[in-house]
């Protein structure tokens, strides 16, 4: 070993030294040995660069790594058959609130706060029925055949049925070619055809418009 | 970093006990704390990227199978760094040949007198400038890992990137202190001798002195 002969005790605690693990006795050996010699200075300084270099270039290495798949991969040969169903069930939900808690409490109390106020809007019947339902319309009107009242039957679009009955008015003349005596409900009633079949009735043009009665 | 050991959110052994009851997701922790460790120090063993990245699997399918091998009175990290290094000593081995390492005789000492001292230490310091050197030779230290014998390797490996004490390497690989300090200490001046060799032959070729 060239220069200081004290080097050759030296130089083999200067790996342990640059590593922190000489008990302090030793170092303070080794560092008052390093303040007289230049060459296990010059040693110490190699080793701490040494360490350096090889974390830097390993790290280089393994930052080219992708290792997306890698947990995957071992996921995978180390996962055994499928368990039951419930040991399942069991599993992922305890795994749940032990590694997302916070996430499930936030989500069970957003989803209490959904029910608490969506539900009674659900349940509350919003849409009221007959004459103020909001979109009733009236689809087709059907006067009863032979009916002593002239009914109108209004058909709500929601599938309801709204039956508005309409004074009689008897001074209406029959029409043309209708035995006299024959009632005849002036806002409809079928009326046979040539054929003899029964022809849907239509409300008279010049009729006076139905006034409203009870239901 | 690869070196540095952070707080851990939740220990290496609440975890191990996680997946003992059958917990698949502590597991994964597990796997994804040490995946870059792991293939790190395979990547310094082997020097194949592909067989380190199989043994870095395998190692880590090992510790599954065996977890009830480990009986806790030991850290995790030295249990699957063991796994892994007596791994890759078998594929190392299964090569044949030992590849170009030789045996250190640990009796003799360290001829340093070759090497030129202070050279790496001068020459990298801690001068960003110098980042192009750094970069060059930090790809060539696996090249200069490669002529160190695997035991040898594995002690440096293990130092540099878990930053294990060697009380722990001495636990990890089932030897006495004394070896860990010996084998450490011929595995650095035979990685540093080859390093210094082609700062050397570097600045030869470039004609750049001393900086």
């Amino acid at each position: 070993m060239a220069g200081n002969p004290a080097c050759e005790r030296f130089v083999p605690m200067l790996s342990p030294y640059v590593d922190g693990e000489l008990s302090s006795a030793e170092r303070v050996n080794v560092e008052r040995h390093l303040a007289a010699c230049r060459d296990c200075t010059g040693r110490a300084a190699d080793l701490r660069a040494e360490s350096g270099l090889l974390r830097v270039g390993l790290d280089m290495a393994v930052d080219d790594v992708d290792f997306k798949d890698f947990t995957q991969r071992v996921m995978a040969r180390v996962t055994p058959d499928k368990p039951p169903f419930m040991e399942r069930l069991r599993l992922a939900v305890s795994e749940m609130f032990l590694y997302q808690r916070t996430a499930m409490i936030s989500s069970l109390a957003t989803a209490a706060v959904l029910v608490l106020v969506g539900l009674p809007l659900l349940m509350s019947d919003r849409a009221p029925v007959g004459y103020a339902a909001e979109r009733m319309t009236v689809k087709s009107i059907q006067p009863y055949r032979n009916a002593e009242v002239a009914p109108v039957v209004m058909e709500t679009d929601n599938g309801g049925t709204i039956i508005w009955l309409v004074d009689e008015d008897s001074d209406v003349l029959p029409p043309s070619g209708v035995e006299s005596g024959e009632r005849q409900d002036k806002t409809g009633g079928g009326q046979p055809d040539g054929n003899g079949r029964s022809v849907p009735a239509r409300p008279v043009p010049d009729a006076p418009r139905p006034s409203g009665g009870s239901l | 970093m690869l070196g540095s050991r952070t707080h851990l959110a939740t220990d290496d052994l609440t975890l191990v006990k996680r997946v003992r009851s059958g917990d698949q997701r502590a597991f994964k922790l597990l796997v994804e704390r040490y995946q870059r460790k792991v293939y790190a120090v395979a990547l310094g063993m082997l020097k194949d990227k592909e067989e380190a990245m199989d043994v870095s699997q395998e190692a880590f399918v090992k510790v599954y199978k065996y977890l009830d091998h480990f009986k806790g009175d030991s850290s995790f990290y030295t249990w699957l760094y063991r796994i892994t290094v007596n791994i890759c000593i078998d594929v190392i081995r299964k090569r044949g040949g030992g590849g170009e390492a030789v045996e250190f005789d640990e009796s003799q000492a360290v001829d340093l007198s070759e090497a030129r001292i202070g050279a790496l230490g001068s020459r990298l310091g801690t001068n960003p400038q110098k980042s192009a050197l750094r970069r060059e030779l930090a790809e060539k230290i696996q090249e200069a890992l490669a002529t160190v014998p695997e035991k040898h390797r594995a002690i440096l490996l293990l130092r540099e990137i878990e930053g294990m004490s060697y009380d722990d390497l001495a636990r990890t690989l089932e030897i006495p202190k004394g070896t860990v300090m010996s084998r450490l200490f011929h595995a650095r001046a035979k990685v540093q001798k080859i390093l210094s060799e082609y700062l050397e032959l570097d600045e030869a070729k470039s004609g750049v002195g001393g900086e």
